[in-house]
């Protein structure tokens, strides 16, 4: 039964891939229309996904709490913050005052300085790049952020003209023709794998869904 | 159908086909890859990790499983199940946080079907595919306490990431853990090769599956892949050349 199942599954998932998938090349309208309501069905779906996402959260961290493991004071501040919002919300909808006062002032805030802090830790990585992998490589990507960097930069120094100009036409010339050139290349591998792994799945030989 | 509409069946036809030639000539014409030094590693660290009762996690991203971000996600899921099997009587099994709901699903449904293809079908715990946070920098923000507090050794992120990529790459790096990273986005990539021992570049990402060995099908598309590039490459060579030459306008 479970074998039946799983090719159930397998036919139903290649099904509606193949119906979407034809959708972007043939224009009759059953066929469309079919593709937008798939799409429509998967966006509602990761809608109730979220739901389900939240009941593992709680439980991963509600366990937590419960054997005291290591780190459990962070899981109690997450369910409690949890419990908090989603009330908040629930009953007073996500707009309310209080609601936008928790985003405005927890939320945001924590999110800003994580940004702030990838700016450090960019910095911190650079130097610890140079001592871990000294390779061609690792010396022209370094060379190059560095150069971009400064070329980008407002220029300190007055009275340095055509200096500036040779740098900045420099820096416009690498990031607009060398790098633009190698992200291309770089694009078109990402979408021959991208390609791959939708094939793969179609073909139903690599199952997320279970079976 | 319009003009562009033939092309893309026809390319796909073309991408399907190989695939399929790949797959039927299988051990008739062995493939041989270039060896890829994050891959080679990736199974000591591993080995490592299960003698010293440490775990392997995996990231699959923040990115959603509708559209087109989803596909180095599910990359990331083809690994989830060969380190699974590979780590099944390991004191510790794998752990996968996402930043998509479905994607946890996804996980846990993946997590589950590898134990049982090695009959350790009591190794399955319902938290060990977790969704970490909704928002990007929240689940950044959530991945130092999955890190300290659960004895991480391999930390590999294979998915959709955007800016966030950097932190995630550096809290597994601040751990010691051994840190593979990989991801579709440009950008996200050259963080990674900042901040990660072992970065993924360009499509290697996708081709994780063939060098772990997860299946048949995986060696076939990484063949059909370098296939078709060198067949873009020859075609965009040549179309330079009949541009240059003024043969096409």
């Amino acid at each position: 039964m479970r074998v039946r199942l799983s090719a159930l599954w397998a036919a139903v998932a290649l099904a509606a891939g193949l119906f979407v998938l034809l959708g972007y090349f043939v224009q009759f309208k059953a066929i469309q229309d079919l593709r937008l309501t798939f799409l429509h069905w998967a966006v509602l779906l990761a809608g109730a996904a979220l739901i389900v996402g939240l009941v593992n959260l709680v439980s991963v961290h509600w366990r937590k709490v419960g054997l005291l493991e290591e780190g459990w004071i962070y899981s109690a501040v997450l369910i409690l913050a949890l419990v908090i919002t989603l009330g908040l919300g629930l009953f007073f909808g996500p707009d309310n005052a209080v609601a936008l006062f928790i985003f405005s002032n927890f939320q945001l805030p924590v999110e800003t300085s994580l940004m702030a802090l990838l700016a450090v830790s960019l910095v911190v990585a650079g130097f610890r790049l140079v001592s871990r992998r000294r390779d061609l490589y690792t010396l022209i990507f370094l060379a190059t952020a560095l150069f971009v960097m400064v070329g980008t930069a407002p220029w300190p120094l007055p009275g340095l003209g055509t200096f500036e100009v040779v740098v900045r036409d420099l820096r416009a010339w690498i990031s607009q023709v060398w790098a633009a050139g190698g992200a291309r290349g770089i694009l078109l591998g990402v979408a021959l794998g991208a390609t791959a792994t939708g094939l793969r799945v179609l073909l139903g030989t690599e199952r997320p869904y279970g079976g | 159908m319009t003009g562009s509409a033939w092309q893309g069946l026809a390319a796909l036809a073309v991408f399907l086909g190989l695939l399929l030639l790949f797959a039927a000539l299988g051990r008739r014409l062995p493939a041989t890859f270039r060896p890829i030094p994050a891959f080679e590693a990736l199974g000591r660290a591993i080995e490592r990790a299960v003698e010293a009762g440490q775990r392997v996690h995996i990231s699959l991203g923040t990115g959603s499983t509708v559209g087109q971000e989803s596909a180095p996600a599910f990359a990331g899921l083809a690994a989830l199940s060969s380190i699974a099997r590979t780590t099944s009587m390991s004191d510790r099994p794998v752990v996968a946080t996402t930043g998509d709901a479905a994607m946890a699903i996804l996980a846990r449904d993946t997590l589950r079907s590898a134990y049982q293809s090695v009959g350790a079908a009591e190794r399955y715990e319902p938290t060990a595919g977790r969704l970490l946070a909704p928002t990007p920098f929240s689940y950044v923000a959530g991945l130092p306490l999955v890190l300290a507090t659960e004895g991480v050794a391999v930390h590999m992120l294979i998915g959709s990431f955007g800016v966030e990529a950097a932190l995630a790459a550096d809290f597994g790096e601040r751990e010691n853990a051994f840190v593979i990273a990989g991801t579709d986005d440009v950008q996200s990539q050259a963080l990674f090769f900042a901040t990660a021992e072992y970065p993924l570049i360009g499509e290697e990402v996708f081709a994780t599956g063939a060098y772990l060995e997860v299946g048949g099908l995986h060696t076939a598309s990484l063949r059909t892949q370098d296939v078709l590039r060198w067949a873009i490459i020859a075609l965009i060579l040549g179309g330079t050349l009949l541009s240059t030459f003024g043969v096409l306008r």
